[in-house]
């Protein structure tokens, strides 16, 4: 999917047509086929889909960290702030990770020092990055503690007298501690109760309005995107299958798959009524469908379908579908 | 009242830990009718798990009955207990690491079967496991293929097939579709739903996911650290949460939608410990609402309206809920 060229100034990150396939003696996984996206400045993107879509391996690139020596980046290119990333030296990257760029890794590699406190570790990054005094940043490094509900006086216990979940939360403070020009959040909240999710929500945007910090927020939760997010792209197969504003996607969804999933949605508070699964299962990586990778599942498929890719389709200024249902006007065939 | 399948009274489950007595499960009281769904929500820790363990006794309550079917399962021998489990099954959560990695499909779901010698023909034995199969939606040329062959969708219709397979009245149902993607949650929600009006089964539903458990339930249990905090027909808590934390818990799920998005009603603080718990509130260190009372006294379960069950000291003090 093309994604059209604004002001190039304007935007914090820019991917464009990027490929990248995991590579072993065995077997080829498709992971990102062919993946653009745009984050305005300030701006929070939501990238959305479901296990396998290439979530993750997308957010890596970013980095440069997409592991090696399987994942292999085929084409494309990912602009951070106009330069390129995939051909920065180490030292340039080095520079650019956590202070250009942090990340809160899906599965936290828990970078937690074991002989540091918690307490110190936030105030260090806190101390580096807002440039405060040692004093102001232990101050602010328990309040961010108290933010992701572990309370203040925890703060001089070491990682090891936290649980999992606890160790999460630390990780996400000090990404936060950063204040990014880019918060990469991979599924920061999965492992989190709903009433501290929240908080932790709140906070992510509290601070990104402080600090003017642009977000890519992945998850596969729908009411995450409501809360945090101005954009949405929604990926499916290693490719954005449609991408818009809030309201693009939440009241004028257009491709078969984005209907899918809102169907698929139980509705709070609503009892007894039957939900709409999308039928069959994602496919496979290795060997995926021909044509429009949907197809197989699709209720809508048509003769075109298996045989060619859709191209992107532009259905407003901020609206494009990857689907042959529709032309490059406000019309459809649906 | 004859209609009561499961009743559970007073139910307590505590673990002796280093640092004292930790209260997994504090008198909790309940009743299940036939053919309906109780759901079990609250936060990781609270206690969900242990209930549903306890009630089968896969561990030992520390105290209470529960009663099934008019029979007081906690005074069952062990051989009586090994009967009475035919009619209760669990479903995991976690679809894989609840299946043997070395059994084929054919021998996960036969299993039961085979251990109870309920079917000891084994070409009669293989028709059961095939209408098993078929009933949950399995593919007749899945038979040899090994859990981790199979997604995880695939693998959470065994673990259902396999809880079938001894034709159970009651079923614990313990996050069984947490770790599914959305897709793949609806079509195993819808399943478990069409199983249960068909074979008029009951069900405990426990989840942390609210919207998963207000689409499945008729009651809703809430649990905050051991406790039964509430309980109400699921339309009724949904529309009139009376626990400052049912209230928070509600306002915290993201919704789905981008109009009329509710009010967050934000909590502070860490969940205390659930060992040697005081007897106060046990919400009272994150409450808004909290009053000096509810650091000196533990609130006892009062029915504020019909079948309406809250443990509040802002509930019934004289003038009936002071918040709406
Ligand atoms: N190091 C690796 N080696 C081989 N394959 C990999 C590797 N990392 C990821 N993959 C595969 O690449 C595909 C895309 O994975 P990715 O982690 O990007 O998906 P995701 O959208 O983040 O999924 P999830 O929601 O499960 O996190 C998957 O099929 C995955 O199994
Ligand atoms: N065998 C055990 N020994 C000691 N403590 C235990 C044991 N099993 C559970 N607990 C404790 O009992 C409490 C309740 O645990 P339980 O697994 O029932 O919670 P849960 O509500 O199911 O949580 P989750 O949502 O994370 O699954 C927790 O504090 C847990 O640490
Ligand atoms: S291109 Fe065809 S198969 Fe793909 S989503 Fe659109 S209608 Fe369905
Ligand atoms: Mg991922
Ligand atoms: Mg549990």
């Amino acid at each position: 999917m093309e994604i059209k060229k604004i002001n190039e100034q304007e935007n914090t990150l820019e991917i464009k047509n990027l490929v990248i396939h995991y590579i072993s003696d065995e077997e080829v996984v498709k992971a990102v086929n062919g993946v653009n996206i745009i984050i305005k400045a300030g701006k929070t993107l939501g990238l959305v889909g479901e296990t396998g879509a290439g979530k993750t391996t997308t957010a890596l690139s970013i980095l440069n960290l997409v592991p090696e020596p399987q994942g292999k980046i085929l084409s494309g290119e990912v602009l951070l702030e106009g330069r390129s990333v995939l051909s920065m030296s180490e030292h340039e990257l080095e520079v650019m990770r956590g202070d250009k760029v942090a990340m809160i890794f899906q599965d936290p590699m828990t970078s937690l020092n074991p002989v540091h406190t918690v307490g110190h570790q936030i105030a260090e990054s806190i101390e580096i990055h807002r440039k405060v005094s040692k004093h102001q940043a232990l101050k602010q490094a328990k309040e961010m503690l108290e933010l992701v509900g572990i309370p203040s006086e925890r703060s001089n216990e070491y990682p090891y007298q936290f649980s999992g979940g606890m160790k999460q939360r630390v990780d996400i403070a000090i990404a936060l501690a950063c204040s990014p020009d880019l918060l990469i959040a991979d599924e920061p909240t999965t492992a989190l109760d709903v009433t501290i999710q929240a908080q932790v929500l709140k906070l992510i945007n509290e601070l990104r309005q402080t600090y003017h910090m642009s977000m890519l927020m992945i998850t596969h939760d729908l009411g995450i995107v409501a809360e945090v997010c101005d954009e949405v792209s929604i990926a499916y197969a290693g490719r954005i299958i449609e991408h818009g504003t809030l309201e693009d996607i939440f009241d004028h969804m257009r491709h078969p798959y984005t209907k899918g999933l809102f169907g698929a949605l139980p509705d709070i508070g609503v009892r007894r009524s039957e939900l709409m699964p999308i039928k069959g299962l994602m496919p496979d990586p290795t060997n995926l469908p021909s044509g429009c990778p949907f197809h197989p599942r699709c209720d809508y498929v048509m003769e075109v379908c298996p045989q060619s890719l859709p191209e992107n389709k532009w259905l407003s200024e901020t609206h494009c579908v990857e689907c042959h249902l529709y032309k490059d006007t406000n019309e459809s065939m649906l | 009242m004859s209609n009561v399948l499961l009743e559970v009274k007073d139910l307590k489950k505590y673990y002796k830990v280093p640092k004292g007595m930790l209260h997994a499960v504090d008198g909790v009281s309940f009743n299940l009718e036939k053919g309906e769904t109780l759901g079990i929500v609250g936060e990781s820790g609270c206690g969900k798990t242990t209930i549903g363990r306890a009630i089968l006794r896969l561990v030992e309550p520390t105290s209470g009955s529960v009663i099934f079917d008019g029979v007081d399962i906690l005074k069952l021998n062990k051989q009586e207990m090994r009967h009475m489990r035919r009619n209760m099954q669990l479903i995991f959560q976690d679809p894989f690491s609840s299946l043997n990695p070395r059994k084929t499909i054919t021998q996960t779901i036969e299993e039961p079967i085979i251990l109870a010698n309920m079917i000891p023909d084994p070409d009669k034995r293989f028709m059961r496991v095939m209408e098993l199969m078929d009933t949950v939606g399995l593919a007749e040329r899945l038979v040899n293929t090994y859990p981790h062959e199979l997604d995880g969708g695939r693998r959470q219709r065994i673990g259902i097939a396999r809880a079938l397979a001894m034709n159970p009245k009651f079923i614990i149902c313990d996050e069984p579709v947490s770790a599914l993607d959305v897709s793949i949650q609806a079509q195993i929600l819808n399943l478990m739903k069409k199983i249960q009006r068909e074979m008029g089964l009951t069900y405990i539903f426990i989840t942390h996911n609210l919207a998963v458990v207000s689409h499945f339930s008729d009651d809703i249990v809430v649990m905050y650290l051991g406790r039964l905090i509430e309980k109400a027909p699921s339309e009724t808590l949904f529309a009139n949460p009376l626990h400052p934390y049912t209230q928070a818990l509600l306002s915290a799920i993201p919704v789905p939608r981008i109009h009329n998005r509710p009010e967050r009603l934000l909590l502070r603080g860490e969940i205390t410990s659930p060992i040697n718990p005081e007897p106060i509130c046990r919400f009272a260190n994150r409450c808004n609402y909290a009053m000096p009372i509810c650091s000196k006294e533990e609130p006892g379960l009062i029915e504020a309206e019909p079948n309406h069950f809250v443990a509040c000291h802002l509930v019934g003090r004289g003038n009936g809920c002071s918040f709406s």
